[in-house]
C-alpha cells in the first residue's frame, strides 16, 4: 500500500527561475498530507505539477503505479479544489458538480450529483447560482465537484485561508470527515502551521523549493529538524548549543522567568488571554518568554532573571 | 497552462496579419507615392508643390483653424455641461449623460443632414429671421465656415463632455467646497482647482475633438461643399476630379502624422498618470 | 440664479443643440410638400413611405446591413482569439500586435479606402463588395479586441484550469467556460461593431462601384442631386434604428458598462 503517489527528483521552473529543485516525496494511499511553508517555498507549484497544470522541467510523478509526469491534466484522475474555488459562474450548483461527469458521459448523472451534494451537506442548494452562496458553501461545492469524479488524489489549495475563524473549524472537521468516509488521498497546501498540525496525518515542511522536514504533526511539533522548522512551529528562541555544536530551541512557555542564571530587560509585553508574552533583550540575543496571565505583569524596562533549561529545549541537529 | 508561446501566437497572429495586410500595407504604399518620381527615384517635390499651392495652403490652415476653434469652444461648453452634469442627483445624472452620448450612436450623415434643414435658404433659421423681419432676404449660412463649424461642434461635443465628466467624477469629492471655504471665488476655483484636477480629461477630450474635426469628411462635404474644403474633402476632390495621387499622398501623411501624434500624446498622458498613481 | 437652476439651464441649451436637430429632421421628413423645409409644409407620411421604394436606397441598405453583420462577425472571429491570446498568454511582441490591431482606429478611414482601392482592388481585380467587406472587418477589429479584452480580463483563469482538470480540452474549456462568461462583452462588441460599420462613411467612400454603395455614401450622393425630404425621413428612421438598438442593448445587458 505504500508509495501511492511519488515525486522523484521533481524540478519545476517558472520562466527561467527554478521554483522547486529535485524534490522527492512518497505518499501512501488514504493519507492526508499537508505541504506547509511560507509563500514562495514551492508548495503551490508542486501541487500544480501534480495536477498537470505545470509541466516539470525534469523528474517523474507516479500515481498508483502509473507515470503521469507528461499526462494531460484531465487523464490523471487528480482533483483540485482551488483557493478561490473556481466555480463556473454561469452554471448552477448542480451543473457545476455535474460538469466533469457530463464530459465523461456517466450514467446515473443525477443520482451521482445528488450524492455528491449530500456528502457536503448542500442538497438544498442544487439550483442556486454560485454567486448566491457564502464562501464556505462555495468551497463545499468545489469539493463536491472534485469528489464526484472519484479522483485518486484530491489536492486542496489553501482550503481554509478564505474562511473566517468559525467556518475554518467547521471546514476542518468537514474535510476530515470527507476523508474518513471516502478514503481519498488528500494533499493540501497551507502556510498556516496550526492548520497543518490539526488536519494532516503527515506534514511536509518546505522552504525555498526543497523539503525541510517530513513527519507526523507530533514529530514536527516536538522535534523540528532544523531552525527553520522550529521557528515555523513556534520555537521563538533558538540558540547555539556549545555542548553538541548543534542548536537548542525553546517555545516561550519553556523559558522560566523570574529565576535562573541569565538576565534580560523587558522590551515588550502583551496580554494574550491565558498568558502574558514578553520580549526580553538579553546578552544572548532576543528571548521570548511567557507567564500565566494570573501572575502580576512585569513593568517595561525591568531587569529580570530567566533560565533556558536544557530539558525543555528541542535539540536541533546541525549548526545555525 | 498558458505558457505555450506557439498557442499565444496562433491566437493573435491572424488578427495582426489581417490588420497589417489591409491597413498598414496599402496605407504605406499610398504614403510613399508622394516621394516617388515617375522614373522610380526619390523626391520631395510632391510636398513642395503641394504646399506652394495657395489653395492647398488655405485648406490646410482652414482645417487646423476650424479644428482648433471647435476644440476650444467644445472645451468651454464642455466644462459648463460636465460641471452641471456632475452636480445632478444620481439618477438624473445617468439619464442626462445618456442623452449626451446618444448622438454618438446615430449616423453622422443623419446628424449632419439636420443642419441642412436648419441652416438652408428655406431652413428654420432663415424662415425665422425673415418672418421676424430681422433680415429682408435669406442669409447664406450653408457652405460657409460657420456651417461647418456648427456641424463639427455638434458632432464632437459629446466626446469632450464624456472626457470631462469622467475627469470630474474622479476629482476628490470635497475639493470645490474646500476651496470655497478657504475664500476662493468661482474664477479662482476653476483656475486653481477644477482645471488642474481635470487637465487629463481636457487633454483626452481635446485630442479626440481636434483629430475628429481635422479628419472629418462628412461635415465639410455636406455643409461646406466645394466652397469650404477641408483636408479630407480636398483629398477626395483631388482624386476624383484630377486623379492627383501625389496630393492625396501628402494629405494622407498630414492626417496620419496628426492622428498618431495625438494618440501618442494621449498614451503618454495615460502612462504619466499611472506612474504618478504608483509612486 | 441658484446653482441648481443654472445647471439645468446649461444642460437644456446643450441638449437642445445636441438632440434638437433630430427633432427637426423627424418633422422635416413629415412634410407634405416636395422640397426640404422647416417648419414642414403640411403633415404627411409620404416621404417616410417613399424611402422604402427608392431602389438605390434598397440596394445600399442591403449592402450596409450585409457589411455591418458579416463584417462584425468576421471581426469577432479574428478579434476574440486575439483578445484571448493577448490576455492569457505571454505573446512575443504583444505590444506590436496590439498596435497593429488597433491601427484601423488611428488611421483615417478615407486613406484606407483609397489605399485599398488603388493597391488591392485595381491590381487584383477583386470585387468592390469583397474589398468593402475586408475593410469593414478591419475597421471593426479594434473595437472587437478592446471590448472582448475587457471581459476576458475580468474573468479568472482558474475556472479554465478547473474545467481542464474535470476533463475538458483547452478548446472545450474555452467554449464551455470562457465563452458563456464573456457573452455580454461579445454581444456588446457586436452592437458597437454593427453601429460603427453601419454609420461608417470615409472607408466606403472610394470603395463604391456601379450599384455597390453603402447606405450613408448613397445618402450623400442622393442629397447632392435631390432637395426633397426623403433623406430627412431616412435619417430619422436610421436615428430611430440606432436609438432602439442602443436602448435594447442597455436594457438587456447594461451595454454602457462594456463600452
Amino acid at each position: 500500500m505504500s508509495d501511492f503517489l511519488t515525486l522523484q527528483d521533481l524540478t519545476l521552473a517558472y520562466g527561467g527561475t527554478v521554483a522547486v529543485d529535485r524534490l522527492n516525496l512518497s505518499i501512501r494511499q488514504g493519507e492526508l498530507i499537508a505541504l506547509l511553508g511560507p509563500s514562495g517555498c514551492g508548495k503551490t507549484t508542486t501541487m500544480r505539477s501534480i495536477a498537470g497544470l505545470l509541466t516539470p522541467k525534469s523528474g517523474t510523478i507516479r500515481l498508483d503505479g502509473r507515470d503521469i509526469t507528461r499526462l494531460a491534466p484531465s487523464r490523471r484522475e487528480v482533483g483540485l479544489v482551488f483557493q478561490s474555488y473556481a466555480l463556473f459562474p454561469h452554471l448552477t450548483v448542480f451543473e457545476n458538480v455535474a460538469f466533469g461527469l457530463r464530459l465523461r458521459r456517466e450514467k446515473d448523472l443525477d443520482a451521482k450529483v445528488r450524492a455528491g451534494l449530500a456528502t457536503v451537506g448542500l442538497s438544498d442548494f442544487a439550483d442556486r447560482a454560485p454567486a448566491a452562496l457564502s464562501g464556505g458553501q462555495q468551497q463545499r461545492v468545489a469539493l463536491a465537484r472534485s469528489l464526484v469524479m472519484n479522483p485518486k488524489v484530491l489536492l486542496l489549495d489553501e482550503p481554509l485561508s478564505n474562511l473566517d475563524a468559525r467556518l475554518r473549524l467547521e471546514m476542518r472537521l468537514e474535510l476530515q470527515r470527507v476523508q474518513r468516509e471516502t478514503g481519498v488521498t488528500m494533499v493540501f497546501v497551507t502556510h498556516d502551521q496550526a492548520e497543518a498540525l490539526a488536519l494532516a496525518d503527515r506534514i511536509v515542511v518546505m522552504r525555498d523549493g526543497a523539503i525541510e522536514q517530513v513527519g507526523a504533526p507530533e514529530e514536527i511539533w516536538t522535534a523540528p529538524a532544523s531552525a527553520f522548522v522550529a521557528d515555523f512551529v513556534g520555537f521563538e528562541t533558538i540558540l547555539p548549543d556549545p555542548e553538541t555544536g548543534g542548536a537548542l530551541a525553546w517555545r516561550p512557555a519553556a523559558v522560566s522567568l523570574g529565576h535562573g542564571p541569565h538576565t534580560g530587560a523587558v522590551r515588550g509585553v502583551s496580554f494574550a488571554g491565558a498568558a502574558r508574552e514578553y520580549v526580553l533583550d538579553t546578552p544572548l540575543g532576543v528571548v521570548k518568554a511567557e507567564t500565566p496571565a494570573s501572575e502580576p505583569p512585569l513593568p517595561l524596562g525591568a531587569e529580570v532573571a530567566f533560565d533556558l533549561p536544557r530539558e525543555t529545549a528541542a535539540r536541533l541537529p546541525g549548526t545555525l | 497552462m498558458f505558457s505555450s508561446r506557439a498557442e499565444g501566437l496562433a491566437l493573435t497572429l491572424p488578427a495582426a496579419v489581417f490588420a497589417a495586410a489591409l491597413f498598414l500595407l496599402p496605407v504605406g504604399i499610398l504614403l510613399s507615392e508622394a516621394f516617388r518620381t515617375a522614373e522610380g527615384g526619390w523626391t520631395l517635390m510632391g510636398y513642395w508643390e503641394f504646399f506652394s499651392s495657395g489653395r492647398n495652403q488655405t485648406v490646410f490652415l482652414r482645417s487646423l483653424k476650424l479644428a482648433a476653434e471647435v476644440t476650444a469652444v467644445a472645451a468651454v461648453i464642455g466644462y459648463a455641461a460636465a460641471y452641471s452634469i456632475v452636480t445632478l442627483p444620481k439618477t438624473a445624472r445617468g439619464r442626462v449623460f445618456g442623452l449626451v452620448i446618444l448622438p454618438l450612436m446615430i449616423s453622422p450623415v443623419a446628424r449632419t443632414y439636420a443642419w441642412l434643414v436648419i441652416l438652408g435658404r428655406t431652413g428654420f433659421v432663415n424662415e425665422a429671421l425673415v418672418s421676424l423681419g430681422i433680415v429682408d432676404s435669406p442669409l447664406r449660412i450653408l457652405f460657409t465656415e460657420t456651417a461647418v463649424f456648427i456641424g463639427l461642434l455638434q458632432l464632437f461635443l459629446p466626446l469632450m463632455v464624456i472626457a470631462l465628466v469622467s475627469a470630474m467624477e474622479n476629482m476628490p469629492r470635497d475639493a470645490i467646497p474646500a476651496a470655497r471655504v478657504l475664500g476662493a471665488n468661482w474664477a479662482q476655483v476653476f483656475l486653481k482647482v477644477i482645471l488642474p484636477l481635470t487637465r487629463e480629461g481636457l487633454v483626452i477630450g481635446g485630442t479626440l475633438v481636434f483629430t475628429g474635426s481635422l479628419t472629418a469628411y462628412i461635415t465639410p462635404a455636406i455643409l461646406g461643399g466645394s466652397k469650404v474644403l477641408m483636408l479630407e474633402t480636398l483629398l477626395y476632390q483631388r482624386v476624383t476630379v484630377a486623379n492627383d495621387f501625389v496630393s492625396a499622398s501628402v494629405i494622407a501623411m498630414i492626417l496620419i502624422v496628426m492622428s498618431f501624434s495625438a494618440n501618442l500624446l494621449l498614451k503618454r498622458m495615460a502612462t504619466a498618470r499611472r506612474s504618478r498613481a504608483a509612486s | 440664479m441658484s446653482p441648481r437652476l443654472a445647471a439645468w439651464a446649461v444642460l437644456a441649451l446643450v441638449l437642445t443643440f445636441l438632440i434638437g436637430p433630430f427633432v427637426i429632421i423627424i418633422l422635416a421628413g413629415l412634410s407634405a410638400g416636395n422640397s426640404l423645409a422647416f417648419p414642414p409644409q403640411g403633415i404627411s407620411l409620404q416621404w417616410y413611405l417613399k424611402v422604402f421604394t427608392i431602389e438605390s436606397f434598397q440596394a445600399s441598405f442591403g449592402m450596409s446591413m450585409f457589411l455591418a453583420v458579416f463584417g462584425t462577425l468576421a471581426a469577432l472571429g479574428l478579434g476574440i482569439p486575439a483578445a484571448y491570446g493577448l490576455n492569457r498568454y505571454k505573446v512575443p511582441g504583444a505590444e506590436t500586435v496590439r498596435l497593429v490591431v488597433s491601427a484601423p482606429i488611428i488611421v483615417p478611414g478615407i486613406i484606407v479606402g483609397l489605399g485599398l482601392l488603388r493597391y488591392l482592388v485595381i491590381p487584383t481585380g477583386i470585387g468592390i463588395t469583397l474589398a468593402l467587406f475586408l475593410a469593414h472587418t478591419a475597421l471593426i477589429l479594434p473595437y472587437a479586441v478592446r471590448v472582448v479584452s475587457a471581459s476576458i480580463e475580468n474573468l479568472r483563469t482558474d475556472i479554465e484550469e478547473a474545467a481542464v482538470l474535470l476533463g475538458c480540452t483547452r478548446f472545450g474549456a474555452f467554449r464551455k467556460v470562457v465563452l458563456p462568461n464573456i457573452r455580454g462583452g461579445v454581444l456588446a462588441a457586436f452592437i458597437l461593431g454593427f453601429v460603427t460599420s453601419f454609420n461608417q462613411v470615409p472607408v466606403s467612400l472610394f470603395l463604391s462601384g456601379p450599384g455597390v454603395r453603402t447606405l450613408p455614401v448613397d445618402m450623400i450622393a442622393y442629397m447632392e442631386i435631390n432637395y426633397d425630404p426623403s433623406v430627412a425621413a431616412l435619417s430619422a428612421l436610421l436615428a430611430f434604428m440606432s436609438v432602439a438598438i442602443v436602448f435594447a442593448a442597455e436594457k438587456f445587458l447594461g451595454f454602457s458598462k462594456y463600452v
